[in-house]
């Protein structure tokens, strides 16, 4: 047992396991090729969950964000930095699988595209936020900006996600909405990859408010004991 | 066909995942170890 | 030992306030303008340099020989010339025009029924046709939004209700003759 895991999280991670376990199973194995992207195709049950794990962390951190700026309350400061951390990861996830799927199917790793672009931007100023949540400033201060930031860095999601309509590129548009462009056992392995990284997200993000939590914990008993210090030395 | 790219992409993902999460393990019992238990309720 | 000071700092009040936390701003204004260049830079060119066949084609004499993409379906089976050059014709709203590539070989995807984004600029000698190409260094095969398995047991490539247009090409140019050979590679 370690010091951050509870029931909750032992139920969560062992479905994430699970799911994780159907994913690759259903996407490596049992659905077949595309009949354009042949095997390539594989990365979209990873890419797009990805991206869209990335855009629910980062709604997470406005929630997050916005009640803090309400109540400052310790609790949705560290919920709002956790979910940011864990959605940089998860973008860098898309934007690596994007890579990597977009050199066999368009014939590049990169391309200055509109969806491309802002994704990167994306990047960029969600890095910035977990730089001003690492600076050294009081508490409440580094608490406040990021919040401010977190609320502002949402305007990201929106570009991102309606650059592929606003802006003509390279990249396709949209295929997992209401009406989706892919069915049957792709749609399915998409499925279980949404599900499997969702939970792993989930995981990760209360195992990193945890860790949060105890760094904040450590600090105030620094600061008693130096507190306490300081007083012995006066007498 | 392109399933070495495939595996890149797989091995980014869920290595990058486990990683984290390791690191994650390690932190909070190394930090957890220090702070006393009646400081360590997270959901207040 | 005794001058080293070990006292953890006040986090509430750290020492370093004006200097650092000026220098912290900078930072975050650089990622912030940084991000903002990128962002304009990249939206305002794809916006102005992204065209299609029949926009490329009217606007030739305004664009003179800036680079932008030119976006089309390949029409026509591509040939490759004896020093590499490969020439393919794109065609976009009932508009053609040829393409003379010199570059890297474009992705497996590439051929006749693929929509397709060439990098180059209008040419201004005309071409041993006696028509005046796009010279292009850099040639992206555009995927659609639709995935469509490859199940052998399935002849039936529908989705919605709509036969699907392998490659998404323009309906009267995609033979089934043009994509056969990826089905079975």
């Amino acid at each position: 047992m370690t010091a951050t895991s509870s029931k909750v999280t032992r139920v969560i991670g062992y479905s994430a396991l699970a799911f994780t376990a159907l994913a690759l199973l259903f996407g490596l194995v049992i659905s077949g090729p595309e009949v354009n992207m042949r095997d390539s195709v594989r990365l979209l049950y990873v890419h797009v969950p990805s991206i869209l794990t990335a855009y629910l962390c980062f709604g997470i951190t406005l929630v997050g964000s916005v009640i803090y700026l309400r109540n400052r309350s310790t609790f949705w400061d560290l919920v709002a930095g956790s979910a940011a951390e864990v959605g940089t990861l998860y973008l860098a996830f898309a934007l690596i699988t994007g890579a990597v799927w977009g050199k066999p199917t368009w014939g590049t790793y990169w391309e200055w595209d509109p969806r491309l672009t802002s994704t990167a931007v994306m990047f960029i100023m969600y890095l910035g936020y977990l730089a001003l949540r690492r600076m050294e400033l009081p508490h409440e201060v580094r608490s406040r900006r990021a919040a401010v930031l977190g609320v502002v860095n949402i305007i990201n999601v929106i570009v991102v996600h309606y650059s592929v309509q606003w802006w003509r590129g390279l990249h396709q548009g949209r295929t997992f909405g209401l009406d989706p462009q892919i069915r049957d056992m792709q749609y399915f392995s998409w499925f279980l990859g949404t599900v499997a990284l969702g939970l792993i997200a989930a995981w990760l993000i209360i195992h990193r408010f945890r860790v949060g939590w105890l760094e904040r914990q450590l600090d105030e008993i620094h600061l008693e004991e130096a507190l306490v210090e300081r007083r012995g030395e006066g007498v | 066909m392109y399933w070495n790219f495939v595996a890149v992409g797989y091995v980014a993902v869920y290595g990058g995942v486990v990683a984290y999460a390791l690191w994650l393990l390690a932190r909070g019992r190394r930090l957890s170890s220090q702070v006393p238990e009646e400081r360590r309720r997270f959901l207040d | 030992m005794t001058d080293l000071d070990l006292t953890p700092q006040d986090p509430r009040h750290p020492a370093a306030s004006g200097l650092r936390s000026w220098r912290n701003w900078l930072i975050v204004f650089l990622l912030l303008a940084v991000a903002g260049v990128v962002l304009y830079q990249a939206l305002t060119s794809a916006r102005v340099y992204f065209l299609n066949v029949d926009e490329a084609v009217e606007r030739r004499g305004e664009l003179g020989d800036d680079t932008f993409n030119l976006q089309g379906t390949v029409t026509a089976e591509p040939r490759t010339e004896a020093d590499g050059t490969m020439i393919f014709t794109v065609s976009f709203g009932g508009v053609d025009a040829t393409v003379r590539h010199i570059g890297d070989e474009p992705s497996g995807l590439f051929r006749q029924g693929e929509r397709v984004v060439a990098k180059g600029r209008w040419s201004d000698a005309a071409s041993a046709e006696g028509d005046t190409p796009f010279v292009s260094d850099q040639v992206l095969v555009k995927h659609s939004e639709e995935y469509v398995e490859d199940n052998p047991d399935r002849v039936d490539y529908e989705l919605d209700g709509n036969e699907i247009e392998i490659g998404a090409g323009i309906p009267d140019t995609v033979g089934a003759a043009a994509s056969t050979p990826s089905l079975v590679t």
